[in-house]
């Protein structure tokens, strides 16, 4: 199964290394914002700024290979209009690994070598960073996608909230959980800031429906070398659900762990692991009995499987399955060049960002890999999220409202 | 007390992890004097070894396993005569400076190689074995096992052999090893040499545990510095006995205590240690 993975990797990964080179030799070099190029498309830097090195560099490269095909689409389609003149995107990333410092030197970099009206960060910590520079001049536009609410909380008026917030999926999961397991949640999540926002959300959900908890027997999925010792604590609790994510690969180490020794109850997964990335590591019927988000390819949406083909088309047809991290991102990019075309400008972001919303309506079908029904207030980008419980090796959706009402 | 037992078992699974790691570091240590920083890195391309061997050449899981300490024995001998040997008579901290380069230039060739893709290494031995109420997968126990093995090999080694006699000879003393006739550059070699195949060995067994991706030797190579200076360094029993320690500790002070403080445990055992025995607990004086 894993067997063709190094032949499958090698030349995109080669190509990504070289492609980031060139995009910071081009950014050293001054070449910035406003450039026209072979095919007559004006360019317009688009930053983004997250782990691309270290352990969290896997899910980096996947928010990045998002936009990329993202930009590479809208080049190879004509680009768009704005105000009568064609544009297209270069994506220029830096590197973070996954450090809220490091975020902001990268940022202040991008702002003044690229020019980037818009620069897109996938983790809490740098988002919470980049809140406190994005509205002093040069401002730009935050593409934030991190699914923890509190970055909503700031009120940042520059900010887009690309992936749904995570605070609405505790109520329904814990109550299918509940119906079909018992009322025993043990806890093994990641214990990053995030993690600790996911617990202490559905901890107090599961309480509010009556359950019990055990105790929190979190570790960090990052920095654990082997997960069977916190497992074997909290099992010991003899819990019906099991409440634990992190990164997809080591949450399924995770579940390996538990089933080995005999855990046969329900999985509570937090929204960062992805079902599709945990089938590489264990099989279907570890899984059984699981929640989480539901995985792209066969999302309960029309878009969602044109988007499917098209990724497997650009990508090879033995690629990893597509994320939702690839496809939000890729999503948010059109959303961001649709807002572009309607404001007239490519440069103020303050005008890019008051038509998000209309943006978001007006989303041409054929890139609705998610049915977006606007932007709210404070920038988060709403629409109905499917989530997904595992049910005789089957993936059975389970609807969550718009969070927070209609935009 | 099935929950014990249990935690136990688990404990000296994870502990044998540690010293398999610990072991090739400890006995750099004693040649180049600083610690080798590589070592992570020779660790995760032992695993990567085995993984291409088992995946893309059908092999058999030892042979795939021997091909790796043959291919690490080299990449080890090579470290040594293609930078530290260059660096001789320069502070330590060229050394270490050194191998710290060499830490982030093989990830990044990892990187290049198989980018920064997750990799699951097939093991034939995935069954689960129950014994009292305590769970234990087949790997484990084969990782248990293996690092006995392991490590009375080296021991017999650096005991019976004229080699490993030489190798402890010049951790003691280089001059005086170079006094005697030992030819110090023909043994530094040789050292680097066995601890890429020791990290190999330790790559190759704990890969099908964990995961295998660029920088899975950064976690792990930490974890063997304590072990190291809690053994003191250059101590081969130290390495051993200081692993299954740092191992026990994490998970009982993780299941009694809580797991949150398990990193803790490792850090706060290391500080202890220097303050009350800085030479380490095994470390004989010199």
């Amino acid at each position: 199964m894993m067997s063709d993975h190094p032949i499958r990797d090698r030349p995109r990964s080669l190509g990504t290394v070289l492609l980031a080179g060139l995009l910071l030799a081009t950014g050293c070099s001054g070449d910035g914002q406003g450039g026209t190029d072979s095919d007559g498309l004006e360019v317009v830097n688009i930053g983004f700024v997250g782990p691309l090195s270290g352990g969290a560099a896997y899910y980096g490269r996947n928010v990045q290979r998002g936009i990329t095909m993202a930009a590479d689409e809208i080049a190879e389609a004509g680009g768009f209009e704005v105000d009568g003149r064609r544009f297209r995107f270069e994506i220029v990333s830096l590197d973070d690994r996954y450090l809220p410092y490091e975020t902001a030197t990268a940022v202040r970099r991008l702002l003044q070598q690229n020019q980037t009206p818009v620069i897109l960060v996938p983790h809490a910590g740098g988002i919470r960073v980049v809140q406190e520079m994005n509205t002093r001049e040069p401002k730009f536009l935050l593409a934030a996608y991190s699914s923890e609410p509190s970055i909503l909380e700031a009120e940042n008026p520059l900010m887009l909230m690309l992936p749904p917030r995570f605070d609405g999926y505790q109520e329904p999961w814990v109550e299918v959980m509940m119906g079909r397991f018992g009322t025993r949640l043990a806890l093994v999540p990641t214990t990053t800031a995030y993690g600790r926002a996911w617990t202490e959300a559905v901890s107090a959900e599961w309480t509010r429906q009556g359950g019990t908890l055990g105790r929190d027997h979190g570790v960090d999925y990052n920095t654990t070398t082997d997960f069977t010792g916190a497992v074997s604590r909290a099992l010991a609790d003899e819990p019906d659900v099991l409440f634990i994510g992190g990164p997809s690969q080591p949450t399924a180490l995770v579940i390996r762990a538990a089933r080995e020794q005999g855990f046969e109850g329900g999985l509570l997964i937090m929204d960062q692991a992805k079902f599709m990335e945990m089938l590489d590591i264990v099989p279907i019927e570890s899984l059984e009995g699981a929640i989480g988000v539901y995985p792209v390819e066969t999302y309960p949406t029309p878009g969602a499987p044109l988007f499917a083909a098209r990724y497997y088309e650009r990508f090879g047809a033995d690629s990893p399955s597509p994320t939702s991290e690839i496809a939000i991102n890729y999503q948010a990019l059109y959303l961001i060049a649709r807002a572009m075309t309607l404001a007239g400008t490519t440069t103020d972001p303050e005008a890019i960002r008051a038509r998000a919303d209309e943006a978001a309506r007006t989303l041409p079908q054929e890139v609705r890999v998610y049915e977006v029904a606007g932007v709210t207030d404070v920038g988060l980008i709403t629409r109905d999220v499917f989530t997904a419980h595992i049910v005789d090796g089957k993936f059975v959706s389970i609807r969550i409202p718009v969070p927070g009402g209609a935009p | 007390m099935t929950l014990f037992l249990q935690q136990f078992v688990n404990g000296i699974a994870l502990g044998s992890v540690y010293s398999l790691v610990a072991l090739g570091l400890t006995l750099v240590y004693g040649v180049l004097k600083v610690p080798n920083f590589a070592h992570g890195a020779l660790y995760m391309a032992g695993a990567y070894v085995s993984y291409v061997m088992l995946t893309s050449f059908g092999a058999s899981y030892i042979v795939a396993m021997a091909v790796s300490v043959v291919v690490l024995a080299v990449l080890g001998g090579s470290m040594e005569w293609l930078v530290f040997r260059r660096l001789e008579g320069k502070t330590p901290v060229h050394a270490m400076i050194a191998a710290l380069g060499l830490l982030f230039f093989m990830e990044g060739t990892a990187d290049v190689i198989w980018g920064p893709t997750f990799r699951q290494v097939p093991t034939p031995f995935d069954g689960v074995v129950t014994l009292l109420g305590v769970n234990i997968t087949e790997q484990r126990i084969l990782v248990i096992v293996a690092a006995v093995v392991t490590m009375v090999g080296l021991y017999l080694l650096l005991k019976r052999t004229l080699v490993g006699m030489s190798i402890e000879a010049m951790a003691q003393d280089r001059e005086g090893a170079l006094l005697v006739g030992i030819d110090t550059r023909r043994v530094a070699l040789l050292t680097f040499a066995i601890s890429g195949a020791l990290a190999a060995v330790a790559g190759s067994l704990i890969a099908p545990l964990l995961l295998v991706f660029p920088n899975m030797g950064e976690l792990i190579i930490l974890k063997a510095f304590v072990i190291v200076i809690l053994g003191g360094m250059g101590s081969v029993p130290g390495a051993i006995l200081g692993g299954y320690l740092l191992a026990l500790a994490e998970t009982m002070a993780g299941t009694y205590v809580s797991f949150a403080f398990s990193e803790l445990i490792a850090f706060g055992l290391l500080v202890l240690v220097l303050v009350i025995r800085p030479t380490g607990l095994f470390q004989k004086g010199v």
